[in-house]
Order: C-alpha cells, then structure tokens, then sequence
C-alpha cells in the first residue's frame, strides 16, 4: 500500500457500484405495470428459497453458526490480545522478565508496576511485577516493547471479574515452572519478525 | 354452545353415531387444551424454525434442544408482575386480552380439528362417547368462524386505547383498519368457494372435496385461495402484516403496557388464530379430512404446512409499510375478489 | 568579584555561521554550552581540567582540528561542529566506545540517562567496524556507597577527575586493564583520534589509587553522579529503580551551610507500598559538587500518618508557658522568623547556640568592616589563585570550603595556607603549594597577623599594627643556592596515543647568591621553621593574582573573636584577600540575621529538635512531631550569601510551625508566605516563594533564589589588639568537631551514612586511648567510643556534636576547644 492509498480514508470507494434504478412510474398505467410486473416476477419466493436452503444448510449440512459459547470456544489468533502471560527461558526455568522497566513506561494506561533488586548473583531480579487488569486497555505496547519476549499476551480472553481493580501479580502470569514444557513460544504482538536476520547487522566478533 | 345441532350428510349419515352432550364438552376440553398447548408449542416451533433458517440454534439450554423453554416461559408469564398503568382506562385494559383469547377459542368451536372417534367402551365413566370432529356444527359454520375473528379485533383496539399510551393507540388504530379492511378480502375471498360448494357448514365443503386430490378447491379456485391466504397472514397479524405491534416503528403497539400473564393472552389468542387461519385454509381449499384410516395425519399435515408457511415467511420477507398494507387491499385484492366472485357465478351459471 | 559580563572581557567568535559572544580565555566547549551550542563531548567536567580522554568533542578551530574542551577562544575565531572528517572520527569514536560494551541496557542503571547510549543515537552508530577480544572485568563495591561495575566503564576519566580536581581526595585513579593489544591494521585504518582513544581505552581501567580494593576516601559519591554510564552507582541504589520512573524534586541540601543544589529523586516505595520513598539524591555535577551527607543522608523523613490533636493542643500551651524555645540552625528561614515573631509579640528567649555565636562574629565584622556579610562567596573564592583557611577544620566543617580550597590549587594553579590546630593529612595533598600550619590552640590571632604581614600594603596599616608585626623581625645574611629555570624543547612519542608531540621542558640551573633573611617570630609562633617558609612562600606568590580567605567556626567560639573579627577587616582594607565565612550549621548565617538571639536558655524551654521541656521534633522522638527538611519548603540561607528555595519531596500529614503560629499569634496560610517578610533591613528581599528559581544556567550561572544584599553600614574605626596569649590551650585538648558526612541528627538518621558518634583520633592516638573512653570536663563528663579517623594528626582529638541528644554544644559552652581529661574505660 503506498502512502498515498494510506491517506485516504474513503477506504470503501472504490467498491461502489451504482444501481441502475428505475424511475418512479408517474401516470396510473404505469404504476399498474410496475405493481403487475412485481406481482410476478419469483422475487418473493427466491426469498422464501434462501431462506429453506440455509434451514437445510444447517440442519443438514453442518453449516450451523451457533458456538454454544461457554462449552465451546473458537481457536483465537495468537495476535489477539489477551490476559498477559510471563515466558520463562526454555533452557533454565528461570522467568525471562529482566525487569528493564520498559512494559512500565511505554504502558499508556500506566497499570504496570514492579520492583526491582540487586540480588545476591549481581543480577537484577524483579522481586515483583503487577498488571492492574482493571486499567489495562489490551494494547499490546509491552508485549511490542519488551526486549526478551517476556510478556506476552496469552489466549484467556475472559475478564471479567467482580471487582473493578483487579490486578495480576507475577506468579499469576508466570508459566508454572511444572507446565515449563507446555510453553508456546509467542507468534503474535510483539514477535519478531520472520525476516528479523535481514535487517540487523552483525558485529565482528574477534574470537 | 348447549345446542347441539346435527345435520346429516348424505354420504356418511350411516356411520355417524349420536353427537351427546358429553362428548361435545369433551372435545372443547380437547381443543382448549390441544390449541393452547399448540399454540405454546407453535411459540417453540416458531423460534426453532426461524433459527435454523438463519443458521442458529434457536433455544437450547431448557430441556433436551431446549423443548421446556416453553414452560420456562410459562412460568415466567405467569409469575411476572401484572402491570396496570396509572391512566390506563383500568376495567378495559385488563379485559381486552380476554377478548382475543376467547374470540380466538369461540372461533375454534365451529372448526372441524381431528377426526370424529369414539372413545373406548373399557374406559369408565365417558366409555363409549362419540366426540364429533367439530364441536358445533353450525350451518353458518364459516360465518360464524370469520364473525367471531372479526370480534376478536375489540382485544388489540380496546386494548390499545386503553391503556394511555401513545404507541398502544397508534397500534389501536393500526389493528381498526387492518382488521377491518382485510375482513372484506377475507369474506369475498371465501365467497366464491362457498358458492360453488353451497353450504356455509365446515362439514359439507369437507364433504364436497371428498375423494382424492383432484377435488380439492384450490384447483377450482386458486385466486380465491391466494386472496384468502394473504388476508389470512392480515387477520393474523403476522409478517409482512405485523404493523400493529412492529416494534421498529411503535414499540409494541397496543401491547406495549402489557405484562406477563394479560401480554401472553394476546400472544395466545395471536397462535389460535394462526391454527384457526390454517385449519380454514385446510379445509375449505385443501380437502379438508378423511375419516378413513390415515385422514387425521394428512389434516395435521395440512395444518402444519400453513402454519409452517407463516413461519416460513416471516423469515423471509420484510414488512409493508401501512399505507402499501391498506393500498395492497383496496385497491389490488378487493378488486381481484370481486372479479373471482363474478366469473365463477358466470361460470356456475353457464 | 564575579566575572562580570562586561564588554572588555567579551569576544565575539562564530560557530557554524553564526555569532556568538564568549567570555575571554574561555574554552571553546563552554562557550558554547553558555550559548546554547550543541558540541559532542564526554570526558569534560566544568570545572574541572580537560583530560582529552574521549575526543568526541573536535571541532574545527579557524581551519585547525582542535579539542573544544582545551581549546581557548579568541577573538574572531571561526568554529566549525562538523567537517567530514571529525565527523567520520566521531562515528569512530563512538563505534569503539560499543566495542564489547556489555548489551545489557535492559537491566542497567544508567538505561535512559545514559550518555553513551545517547551518543550512540545521536551520532547513529547501527553497525560496528571493530572486534577486539574482551577482557573479564569484575563488579566491586570500593566502599560503603560505591559500586563498580568494570564492564561497563568507557574510562571517560570524570570520576578520577573529579575526585581529584573537585573532591580533592584522588582516591581513584586509572590503571591497567590487561586488554588485547590493538590489531596493528587498525592504526592505518581507522580514523586517527579513534584509534588513539581506543588505545588508551584498551589499556585502563578505573581503580582506587591506593592499590587495595578500597578507596578509603570521603565516600561523596561525586564520582557516581559524573559517570556518563552505568559503571559507577550508588550502592544503596543499583538495580532498585530506573531512571525515568524517578520524579525530581529541585531542592537545596539542608545538611551544612553550603546548601547545595538537589534534586530528591522520589517514587513509590513498592508495588504494595504506594508511599513515596526518596531513593537517590542527584545534582547538576558541572556546576555543584555535594559531600557524602547531601548525597546519602535523604532519608531522614518523618513520617506522620495523621494529626495528633492532643499533642497540638499540649504544644500550644508549651509554647504559652514557655520562657525560652532553644532551637538549631536546622530550620527555614521562614520558621527562623516565625520564632522571631514570637520572641517579639510572646517575649520568649531564643537560643541557639551555634548562630549566636556567628550572629556576634558577624556583629563584630559588620560594625568594624563597614558592611553587613562578608565580602566573598565561595564561587568567588574558587576564582582566585591564593587561598587561605584560618579555624576552620576543612576536611569536617564544609566539604564545599574544602572542594574549592582544592580547586583553587588545581584549576587556578594556585596556592594555599591552612591554619589548624587538628593536623590534617588530606589537605597537604590538594596542591604542592600548600602550607599547612598546625598552630597551637587560641593562635588564631597569630595567625591573622602573619597574614597582615604576609599581604599588607604596609602604608595602609596602621601605626601601631606596623610596629606590631616589626617586633616580630629579626635579621640575620645567609648565602643560598637558587635555582634558575631554563627552557628546553624536544620531540617525544606519546606511549599511550602513539602521537607525536613538542614537549617544552624546564631545567633547572643552579646559582649561588648572597641575601639578608629576614627571620619571623610568628612563623615560629605557629610552628614553622622562618626562612624553609621565606622561600616556600616566594614561590607560592609566583605569578598570584587574586587572593581570597576562608574563616571558620573556631574563630566564632573564640574568646577573643571581637578582636579577631576586626583583624579580618582589617585584613579585608589592607590588603587584597577578600574573606568569605563558614556559617557554623546549616541556616547559622540565616538565623542570624532573622533571629534577636539570647545567651542563656532560662526556666521553661521548648525545644525544637533539640532538649527541652517541651520538644517539637521532625526527628519522630518529640512530643510533637514536625516536618523535616525533605518534607517542607520554605528558603535557606547558604554560606554563599544566597537565599535559595527547597521544596516538599516527601508526604507530612501532622502539624507544622505555621499551625502553632496561628493559633498562638496568628500567621498566614502557608509556611512560604513568610518568604516575602524576611527582613529587607538584613538583607533579604521581599520575594514571593513561588517566584524563586532553583537551578542552574548553561554557561553555570546559579540561578537560585537570590543573593542576599550587603548592606553598608557605618564603619567604626579599627583598633585590634595584641596577641592574646592566655587563649592558648596546652595539654589533653578535645575539639568539637564532626566526622565527615555528618552533621546534625538528621544525616544520622539516614541509612547510608554509618559514621558514627565517638572520639575521634589520629591512628596513633586512637591506639593510646583505647576503645572506649571517659572525657572528663570538670563538671560533666561523656563515654564515647573513639574512632579512629587516618586523616587526622596529632594529639588533638574530636568529639562530634551532630547528636543533640548528648549535648555536646554545652560540655563545650563558648569555645570549640576544651582542655579534658581523658581516661580509658
Ligand atoms: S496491554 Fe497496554 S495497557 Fe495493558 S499493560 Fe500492556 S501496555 Fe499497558
Ligand atoms: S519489558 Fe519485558 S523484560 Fe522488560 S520489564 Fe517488562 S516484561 Fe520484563
Ligand atoms: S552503561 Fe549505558 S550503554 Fe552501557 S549498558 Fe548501561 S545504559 Fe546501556
Ligand atoms: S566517593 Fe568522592 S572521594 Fe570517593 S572516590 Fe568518589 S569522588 Fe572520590
Ligand atoms: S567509572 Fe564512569 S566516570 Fe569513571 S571512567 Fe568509567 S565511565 Fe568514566
Ligand atoms: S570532552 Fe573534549 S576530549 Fe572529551
């Protein structure tokens, strides 16, 4: 799409289609026409037709629509934008959040919060992480922000909850450490990008 | 209802037991009972079928594919609060319904619904009782069906205007010319069967078709069987012709006060009537019953099909507008009676 | 003086096509800093001698590649940001600054204010030319407060220069790192300045210059605040917050009397704790250096959830009842006059010790100097080249006395005297031509005299001063060897650049010479040999132009300190040093002139952070609790003559002074709405709170609050007196006086600062005195731990008085001095 198209807002345009609409008959012996050509003409009964043939689509050809919805739930893509999940690394367990802080700053409905310390093998350890779930719009800014594919938005689409601040805490979006290999890598917001390798460049490496 | 007059049919007059008193409570009971819980059924039927048409369940979670929903809804019309308005005209407002259930039942006295069939002789105390396919037989069985219908237009117009609401008196005046209107199309439409049948006793047009397919009035007189339809779908304020009550436009019409048990009255009066429609249509075009064997099935089935053809259609078609309504009766189907009645008193007189 | 901006000392340069005006003898880098001129750089600190350590600020000079940091500007110069070629030697640059620079923004400190990452943005480094095998670089703690983390270190040099040039302790220093020598190919290759930086880069690394692990320095942090990267960090502070999440608040240091430029950098304590919590203090390091108290002593908060009426109301009847409120020069201005007012309309007695003691120096200076506050400040001072430091104990009483003191001898190439009684370790290594003094107690006099005689224009003094000072002088002939120095020129190769370089050197020729001595009693008197300091002042005053006086609490709690502050004067008419005082605490100079002092403490006392009957306390152990300095506004009165506004970083839900005030007397709304009454007649101005500025300029203008005015008034003739030599204390002597980082009961309570109360003592006392001893006052004595301070010398030793639970103030009454015994306990 080039800029141009991009501009223009009237996305619909160029679908129009223009009717060609007869006129409105005038004298009376048009009007009787127009009343006799509509009494004849299968019009009404191509209604009633669509009307069986999608009856017998469904009750025949399993063309039914209804998802009887807390039963059963339709597959959702992995770039919609549910309740967060924290990864962990595959190869250790450990949570891969390394509490850069930049899910907390670009979060524009600022519902983010954690603390940070020095832990006692020098590294930073995010000692707690939140999401006030009551203020977070789904925008997936932290899942793009994040630089370790750490948060991520997972498929629990329910959220609705009896209180109006509900919060997560990191144990809540952390994959269980026993569910470790049921962890799906994320291929949705915030992924990289298939052709990531093309557009970085690479650093010399002397040894 | 006490008298019970019994007019005898050449043809069947041997095989025809005595019509008891008895037996004629006994089938009122029958058709009351039968007809509301058809009509609540045709509540449920109406739902399922206009969902799988749109490719939808319909009503599931109640009973197996959802078959109580119609109890759950029972429940819930008779337990709702019974809400009378403050300015409404109170005496009226509560009996208006009444007069669309009752017209609607009266009007089934007069129309043959299951064959005739004597209960079994082991039974106590009704053993033996000959129950009549029709409660009473009147000999202006017709008239007194379709007289009966046009009264039961008071229950929408009193109701409607009594109940101080702007939208209940412009479905008031909606139901008044409506009804009023289609009722000239509904009788010139008949008209001409009943000429060729001469008799206006459910009992002979049944009689007149007797005898295979071929003569069944709607091939004699189609156009009056199409004019009848349509002012059927009118008289029932169904789709395209639900402008009493279209919510789109007034809301709910003359119903819009309404509540629980006083609101179901409409709806119930509103399903006999669309049996009422269907069994006339049956009978006085499609051959009506047959006594023998299989006879009770096919009339069931002919019933179904109107029925089912009204449901069918409101799936399918939109609304008319209520000037094209009263446009579409003046000036298309009174007209196309008139002439029907005229050509086959030709036709009768050459 | 000021540099003023006067049209003589302006010139006008060109940068990039357009005009600008600079100050003369100015580098060209600030000049375009105060001009709004963005140049690239990193390893220059204002202030503080360029050590050409990153190069990225090249420019092109009238058609010469130059340093901007080093270069001078000159009149008419034509200056060039960016030529093709300085800018293929910055990307360089910068490319190797990321060379092996460790990727872990992610958890950094630095992330988000770090000037690497920001150079690497600007100058848009998205690849890397270079490769060089890496080096393990380990993560140490130096000391209680800093952190270092070797990876990640550009060994810009700012903090060694800063410790050095500023703080004056050179605790760190560069060393060698063992890295890879550099690929020979590159220095064909690469761009010329980038591969000399990147050679030298190679080589170094940051670490305390003392060779252990640890700096042993005056833990200020300074070197943590100047670090463009997240290599050097506060202890305390690593890895607990980012940046960006930090709010500032602007906010002036109420620790001593230099009230520093702050900024309380403030979040949320937790994710459960939503109350504010200070975590780190930062500064605008070009232009103000704090002390270890000012950087780590932030948490000393109050922390009151709600009002506590009954304590309120027993308060107001306190303060009904009370004869005397004894107070300390922790406090506003505004709280300052707000206890004026009631000494005016409740006739209560004010008492504090340490500003009334400074009201009467001051008192004394005004009435026989003719003006009403002394003549410099300490930017001032720092602008001279010849300073002097009589009672005043630098090291302790104003770390900011002290950073200029050192700068002095730094920057200016300048020289310096220091009269202390304490021997002191630390400011003989600030400059080679420092001169310390370790006087006897009570010679101050002496002193002030040796610099009458050292500097006065001898007509000015006054008759009997003159024969004063001669009857000090004896003559005596002596022939001495003099060295003469003579220039040299060769051509050297720089080891670590690789560059090649003229280098003017200076030999030294000796000449004998034939002169008469003169020998001086005084110097004797204070403890030096007469002709050894002949010459070493000779060559002090080489090439000297402008000389200033630093004077210090001993002199304020002097028993002669009338006749000492007429000395000063008549110092300041006779000769060109221009004296600038310590205020003893942190609003001493603030008080003083608000506040009508009493002497005595009688009957029924209130105190406010200190003892009394009564005590209002922002220290959470009173009967009633009030704010601390984090948690209210209000104005200070630094040493710099400057009134300048602080502000509430931190939550106070209780009561204040005002609300006393105005169910007592009667008060405005807001504490602030006592700014625009500060006493115009004192110097003050009728400013609004609200109107008052808290930072800096780029050229480095304070623009804080605002001065205050020195008022003339009339000048009283001056007539000094002799030496008194009755002040002279000999024996077990104590000094009152703090370690470094402390100050009052405040910094106490921070957590970061664990100096702690005690005897202080050189190495070699401290081991004769033991752990823990008695000091004997005569009618009172305290047991104190001693501790043992490897900066101080000699026999004197310190007790701190930052603890006005101890009352220190009172063992000591009117001197800073007190003979003692001392017994082990
Ligand atoms: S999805 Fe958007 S609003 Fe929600 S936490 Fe992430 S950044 Fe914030
Ligand atoms: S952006 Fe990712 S790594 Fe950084 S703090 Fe948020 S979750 Fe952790
Ligand atoms: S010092 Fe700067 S560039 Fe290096 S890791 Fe820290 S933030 Fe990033
Ligand atoms: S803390 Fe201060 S004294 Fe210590 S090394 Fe850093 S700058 Fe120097
Ligand atoms: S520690 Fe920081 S200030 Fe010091 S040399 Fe390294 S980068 Fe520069
Ligand atoms: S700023 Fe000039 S060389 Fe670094």
């Amino acid at each position: 799409m080039g800029l141009e198209q991009f501009k223009n807002r009237n996305v619909g345009q160029q679908e129009y289609v223009m009717l060609d609409l007869e006129h409105t008959p005038q004298s009376p012996i048009g009007k009787f026409k127009q009343v006799v050509k509509r009494t004849f003409k299968p019009e009404l009964f191509v209604g009633l037709g669509v009307t069986m043939r999608e009856m017998i689509n469904a009750l025949f050809r399993g063309q039914m629509h209804t998802i009887k919805y807390p039963f059963e739930k339709l597959p959702i893509s992995p770039r919609y934008r549910a309740i967060h999940e924290m990864l962990r690394l595959l190869e250790s367990g450990h949570y891969r959040c390394i509490g850069c802080g930049l899910c907390e700053k670009i979060c524009i409905s600022n519902c983010i919060t954690m603390d940070t310390r020095y832990d006692e093998n020098q590294r930073k350890e995010v000692s707690e992480y939140t999401i006030n779930f009551g203020r977070c719009i789904f925008c997936g800014y932290c899942a793009e922000v994040c630089p370790e594919l750490a948060i991520v938005h997972g498929q629990r689409y329910e959220t609705a909850s009896e209180q109006r601040a509900s919060f997560s805490l990191f144990e809540d979006m952390l994959t269980p450490i026993d569910k470790l290999n049921l962890q799906q890598e994320y291929d949705g917001f915030g992924a990289v990008t298939p052709n990531a390798d093309e557009n970085i460049k690479k650093t010399p490496l002397a040894y | 209802m006490e008298v019970v007059s019994y007019r005898s049919v050449e043809t069947f007059v041997q095989h025809i037991p005595e019509v008891t008193a008895l037996g004629v409570w006994i089938k009122a009971i029958i058709i009351l009972a039968v007809i509301s819980a058809i009509a609540g059924f045709g509540t449920y039927v109406e739902r399922k079928v206009l969902a799988f048409m749109q490719r939808r369940l319909g009503p599931m979670h109640v009973g197996p594919y959802g078959l109580l929903q119609i109890i759950a809804d029972g429940i819930k019309l008779f337990t709702k609060e019974d809400i009378v308005p403050q300015n409404a005209n109170k005496f009226i407002f509560m009996v208006a319904p009444v007069i669309t259930a009752a017209t609607a039942f009266i009007a089934l006295a007069a129309v043959p619904v299951f064959p005739d069939f004597t209960i079994p002789e082991w039974i106590p105390v009704i053993g033996g009782t000959f129950v009549p396919s029709i409660a009473a037989d009147l000999n202006i069985g017709i008239l007194f069906v379709l007289g009966m219908m046009a009264a039961g237009l008071y229950g929408p117009l009193l109701a409607g205007m009594a109940q101080a609401n702007k939208w209940g008196l412009i479905g008031a005046a909606r139901t008044a010319v409506q009804f009023l209107s289609y009722e000239v199309v509904t009788g010139l439409s008949i008209l001409a069967p009943i000429m060729i049948v001469g008799s206006l006793s459910f009992v002979d047009f049944n009689a007149a078709q007797a005898g295979g397919i071929a003569n069944w009035l709607v091939w004699k007189q189609p156009v009056a069987f199409v004019l009848f339809l349509i002012a059927g779908f009118a008289e029932t304020n169904r789709t395209p012709f639900d402008l009493l009550e279209h919510e789109a436009e007034v809301v709910s019409g003359y119903a819009t006060e309404y509540s629980g048990m006083r609101w179901g009255m409409f709806f119930i009066g509103e399903y006999a009537n669309m049996i009422t429609i269907s069994v006339i249509a049956a009978v006085v075009f499609l051959g009506g019953y047959s006594a023998d064997g299989m006879g009770w099935l096919w009339i069931m089935l002919k019933i179904a099909f109107f029925f089912m053809l009204m449901l069918w259609v409101r799936a399918a078609w939109p609304h008319v507008r209520p000037d094209q309504l009263m446009w579409l009766c003046w000036k298309v189907l009174m007209p196309i009676a008139v002439i029907n009645v005229v050509i086959t008193g030709i036709v009768m007189m050459v | 003086m000021s540099e003023v901006k006067t049209v003589e000392n302006m010139v006008s340069i060109t940068i990039d096509g357009t005009t600008y005006q600079a100050k003369e003898g100015e580098y060209i880098l600030n000049a375009a800093r105060a001009n709004d001129v963005f140049i690239p750089a990193i390893c220059y600190l204002t202030r503080c001698s360029p050590t050409l350590a990153c190069r990225l600020c090249l420019v092109e000079a009238d058609g010469k590649q130059v340093y901007a940091c080093n270069a001078k500007v000159k009149d008419g110069m034509e200056i060039t940001v960016d030529t093709p070629n300085i800018l293929e030697e910055r990307r360089a640059i910068m490319e190797v600054y990321d060379v092996n620079h460790p990727l872990q923004c992610g958890v950094c400190d630095k992330s988000g204010e770090c000037e690497l990452q920001n150079y690497t943005l600007e100058l848009a480094v998205d690849s890397q030319s270079y490769a060089i095998q890496d080096t393990k670089r380990e993560v140490k703690n130096w000391s209680t407060v800093l952190h270092y983390d070797a990876a990640l270190c550009i060994v810009c040099e700012r903090c060694t220069t800063v410790c050095k040039d500023m703080i004056g302790d050179a605790a760190i220093s560069t060393t060698k790192r063992g890295g890879e020598p550099l690929d020979k190919a590159y220095k064909e290759t690469m761009p010329k300045d980038a591969y000399a930086m990147w050679n030298k880069l190679q080589k170094s690394i940051i670490a305390p210059s003392n060779g252990t692990d640890y700096t042993n320095c005056s833990d200020c942090g300074e070197c943590t605040a100047v670090c463009p990267v997240g290599a050097l960090t506060g202890r305390d502070f690593v890895y607990s917050s980012n940046a960006w999440e930090l709010e500032r608040v602007p906010a002036t240091c109420a620790h001593c009397s230099s009230g520093c430029q702050i900024y309380y950098e403030k979040k949320h304590t937790s994710v459960f704790d939503r109350s504010e919590k200070i975590y780190r203090v930062t500064n605008e390091w070009n232009y103000v250096s704090l002390c270890g108290a000012g950087r780590y002593g932030y948490d000393f908060e109050n922390r009151v959830e709600s009002k506590d009426e009954a304590a309120f109301n027993a308060a107001v009847e306190a303060f009904k009842k009370a004869e005397t409120i004894r107070f300390n020069s922790v406090i506003t201005n505004e709280e300052a006059l707000m206890l004026q007012t009631l000494k005016e309309k409740m006739g209560v007695k004010l008492v504090n010790p340490d500003a009334r003691a400074f009201q009467k120096f001051l008192d004394a200076y005004a009435k026989a100097a003719g003006q009403s506050l002394y003549s410099y400040d300490f930017k001032e001072v720092m602008a001279t080249d010849f300073v002097i430091s009589v009672g005043a104990s630098l090291r302790n009483d104003n770390p900011n006395a002290r950073y200029a003191f050192n700068n002095i001898q730094k920057m200016n190439k300048g020289a310096g005297l220091y009269f202390h009684p304490v021997g002191d370790t630390l400011v003989p290594t600030f400059g080679k031509n420092v001169e310390l003094f370790t006087h006897k107690v009570g010679l101050e006099e002496a002193a002030l005299y040796l610099v009458l005689d050292l500097f006065a224009d001898k007509e000015k003094l006054p008759e009997d001063v003159k024969s004063y000072l001669d009857s000090f002088k004896t003559t005596a002939t002596k022939t001495v060897k003099e060295k003469v120095m003579k220039n040299v020129t060769e051509t050297v190769i720089d080891e670590e650049t690789g560059e090649e370089k003229q280098v003017t050197k200076k030999v030294p020729e000796m000449v004998e010479k034939e002169v008469t001595v003169e020998k001086n009693a005084l110097v004797e008197m204070l403890g030096k040999e007469s002709d050894a300091f002949d010459a070493t002042f000779e060559k002090m005053m080489k090439k000297k132009e402008s000389f200033s006086m630093i004077v210090g609490e001993d002199l304020y709690f002097h028993d002669r300190y009338e006749n000492i502050a007429k000395l000063i004067a008549l110092i300041e008419q006779t000769t060109p040093i221009r004296v600038a005082m310590i205020p003893p605490k942190t609003n001493s100079l603030g008080v003083a002139l608000i506040c009508d002092l009493d002497d005595e403490a009688t009957g029924y006392t209130v105190g406010y952070n200190e003892n009394g009957n009564f005590r209002l306390s922002a220290l959470g152990n009173g009967d009633l609790d009030m704010p601390a300095m984090n948690q209210q506004e209000g104005t200070l009165t630094n040493m710099h003559k400057r009134v300048t506004p602080t502000n509430a970083a931190l939550e106070y839900n209780g009561y204040e002074l005002n609300d006393l005030m105005k169910v007592l007397v009667g008060a405005p709304d807001l504490t602030v709405d006592w700014t625009e009454k500060l006493p115009v007649s004192k110097g003050f101005k009728t400013a609004k709170f609200d109107d008052l500025p808290n930072g800096y300029l780029n050229d480095g203008t304070e623009n804080r609050g605002y001065a205050l005015e020195n008022l003339s008034c009339e000048a009283e003739a001056i007539n000094v007196e002799k030496i008194g030599e009755n002040s002279v204390l000999e024996g077990e002597i104590v000094y009152r006086c703090n370690p470094q980082r402390q100050f009052n009961d405040f910094t106490d309570k921070a957590h970061e600062i664990f100096e702690g109360f005690g005897l202080y003592a050189s190495p070699a006392k401290a081991e004769a005195l033991g752990k823990k001893v008695e000091i004997d006052f005569g009618d009172r004595s305290i047991t104190v731990d001693v501790i043992e301070d490897d900066r101080m010398e000699g026999d004197i030793t310190a007790l701190a008085d930052f603890k006005s639970e101890a009352d220190v103030y009172s063992l000591f009454g009117p001197s800073r001095y007190r003979k003692v015994t001392i017994r082990k306990v």
